[in-house]
């Protein structure tokens, strides 16, 4: 364990440790400096770039929440004609490599005059999550006892309210590996943000930080300060609802 | 409040069989109707069609007078308890009890009311802020009860709620249930695949079997008059003890031969029996506790061998075999042996042969062919 641990936490100590050094004192090997952090906000619109992320990744994940807390319920306890091959053709979507899809996306995308903002990265964002999303929904709603919904269906709810009142509440393992899975991929997604959010204004952290490594040198120190920066914000997101992770991965297992 | 009525009901899944197969059964107004039979019997189906969680193949619902057959469960205005309870685990208790009262707009007030009048009767006044998990089964059974009850539903619809429950605490929530129904005096239909429960709750019994309704009747009525050899088979615990065999014209009067001997039945019994010209075959049934094991001889007594004594510490089951020699197949079997129920104290063993008496009074005949009963008057 501490082995693993040691292993998992030595990037994160580099990290931090370069950040806090100039490049002579990287390249020399010892010292302490703020100057790669002044440098970072004076280069790159940081707390811009983390907001921009934030919007992105906060909107896709509620519509990828939205749409697949509805689907997976429909999927999981709604008997309907073709229902499993329709659900097979949704989850099939998952296997399908974004890079296969992103040209055609881009084409669609820009068609409908949403390249630019945020707008299509989100859409695209959306629609790459929802498959998974679907997917582990129907299979954590598959474990919810049918008698429960139907005891507040007789209570006088319809299906939506069912959902929402009475299965939505102890889906939160569920809710939380879908976050959590999908804010760590958008936020940490370079190419959907760098093809679709031309604005510069608008553009995510890991956009910024390729900017960073893209000049013709580029400070190393700087580039673990905005590394962290973009790391930041995913690890909390896991610390926040990782007591959830856990139940929401192994659900099923012990039924 | 309101009556229920099943009118030529029928459920069919796919192309299958129909699940329920034209059940009329009417329940009256704060009666107490238990739905029972084994497993795959379709009266959870019928209890669901009547709760508005499966749709009507053909026949026609009516509650309190008015067809419910595409009325939305919300709108029967009927509540349920379910087998595994089905309450809410991320509510308390009192949150639980009055869900259904809380969509129905209720005020704050009148809920928190009505909820402790209900936890009163129910005893659960010092559990309503737990949530389900810290409940027992007992009292998560009674939670269950509880949001039925508040809602002052037109009926009570319940679907094996005791069968989760260890069988002392069974025995407790039977008489309970059956209490709470009588002080509230709603048309409650209960289903249960236990004979126990359907003899000591329902005012009335509904037997079903493949769909098909068997008998309705007083549980003493279904015991003691059972309608054919499946009601005979399925209520009583030793079953009745059901034997092919062959009428006979006897020296005065019929006779009833069975393996190789015979009882005679008393003048006039063909009569009142609507019984088959003698030569036919049918099945005679009698109670395991009708069967009276003596020392006697003469008429009506049957010599037969002890298989098996099975002591229940306030009675026994002796197991007894007809005839000699074992049996050819276990269909054979069943139709050479049967059980008497016997005082705690038996002075035989295994292998002795016994002689049996039973009155012609507790005699059932079923027609061998339909398996409907032979007494006069039919069901």
């Amino acid at each position: 364990m501490v082995l693993i641990a040691v292993i998992m936490l030595y990037p994160f100590w580099v990290m931090i440790g370069t950040s806090l050094k100039s490049e002579a004192q990287f390249l020399s090997g010892g010292g302490f400096s703020w100057l790669s952090w002044k440098n970072l906000t004076a280069t790159i619109p940081v707390g811009q770039e983390v907001l921009s992320s934030t919007i992105v990744c906060t909107a896709s994940i509620l519509i990828i929440l939205a749409v697949g807390l509805p689907a997976g319920f429909a999927f999981a306890k709604l008997r309907f004609r073709a229902s499993t091959v329709v659900f097979l053709v949704i989850v099939s979507a998952m296997m399908v490599p974004l890079q296969a899809i992103l040209m055609p996306e881009f084409v669609n995308v820009t068609k409908l005059g949403l390249t630019g903002g945020y707008l299509g990265a989100i859409v695209v964002y959306a629609a790459l999550g929802t498959p998974f999303s679907v997917f582990l929904f129907a299979t954590y709603f598959r474990g919810v006892p049918d008698e429960l919904i139907e005891a507040g269906i007789v209570d006088g709810l319809g299906y939506f309210g069912a959902l929402w009142r009475l299965v939505v509440p102890i889906a939160i393992p569920a809710i939380a590996t879908v976050t959590v899975l999908q804010f760590i991929q958008i936020w940490d997604d370079l190419l959907v943000g760098l093809l679709f959010i031309q604005n510069t204004s608008e553009r995510p952290i890991t956009v910024g930080l390729a900017v960073l490594a893209a000049g013709r040198t580029t400070s190393i120190p700087e580039l673990m300060a905005g590394s962290l920066v973009s790391a930041l914000p995913a690890m909390v997101v896991y610390l926040v609802f990782q007591r959830y992770l856990v139940k929401g991965l192994t659900m099923g297992i012990d039924r | 409040m309101a009556d229920i009525d099943f009118d030529g009901v029928t459920k069919v899944y796919g192309d299958g069989p129909p699940a329920v197969d034209r059940l009329s059964l009417h329940i009256d107004d704060g009666e107490f109707m238990v739905l029972v039979g084994p497993s795959g019997c379709g009266k959870t189906t019928a209890l669901r069609m009547l709760a508005g969680l499966e749709e009507i193949s053909s026949g026609t619902l009516r509650i309190g007078g008015a067809v419910v057959n595409n009325t939305l469960p919300k709108d029967r205005d009927v509540a349920m308890v379910f087998q595994n309870y089905a309450l809410y685990p991320h509510m308390s208790v009192a949150q639980n009890m009055g869900f259904a009262l809380k969509i129905r707009g209720e005020s704050k007030r009148e809920i928190a009311r009505k909820v402790e009048d209900a936890a009163r009767i129910l005893r659960l006044t010092e559990y309503l802020e737990r949530r389900p998990k810290a409940l027992s089964g007992g009292q998560r059974q009674r939670v269950a009860m509880g949001r039925a009850i508040v809602r002052s539903p037109q009926a009570f619809l319940m679907d094996e709620p005791l069968s989760n429950l260890d069988a002392k605490l069974r025995v407790e929530m039977r008489s309970e249930i059956a209490r709470i129904q009588r002080l509230l005096s709603v048309a409650t239909v209960y289903v249960t695949h236990d004979q126990v429960e359907a003899m000591t709750m329902g005012d009335r019994v509904a037997v079903l079997r493949d769909g098909q309704l068997q008998q309705v009747a007083t549980p003493q009525d279904i015991y003691d008059r059972p309608a054919n050899e499946f009601v005979a088979g399925f209520m009583g615990s030793p079953p009745m003890n059901l034997v092919p065999c062959q009428l006979r014209p006897g020296r005065s009067r019929v006779e009833v031969v069975v393996a190789d001997q015979s009882i005679e039945l008393p003048l006039g019994y063909a009569d009142t029996h609507s019984l088959p010209e003698a030569g036919a075959d049918v099945v005679l049934g009698v109670r395991p506790e009708d069967v009276l094991i003596a020392d006697a001889t003469g008429a009506n007594v049957l010599k037969v061998r002890v298989e098996r004594v099975e002591a229940l510490g306030s009675e026994a089951l002796v197991h007894l075999a007809w005839g000699e020699g074992g049996a050819s197949s276990s269909r054979d079997a069943r139709s050479r042996s049967f059980i008497a129920k016997v005082g705690p104290r038996v002075t035989f063993a295994p292998g002795d042969v016994v002689s049996v008496q039973v009155s012609p009074e507790h005699i059932h005949f079923f027609d061998a062919g339909t398996g409907i009963s032979l007494r006069a008057g039919g069901r």
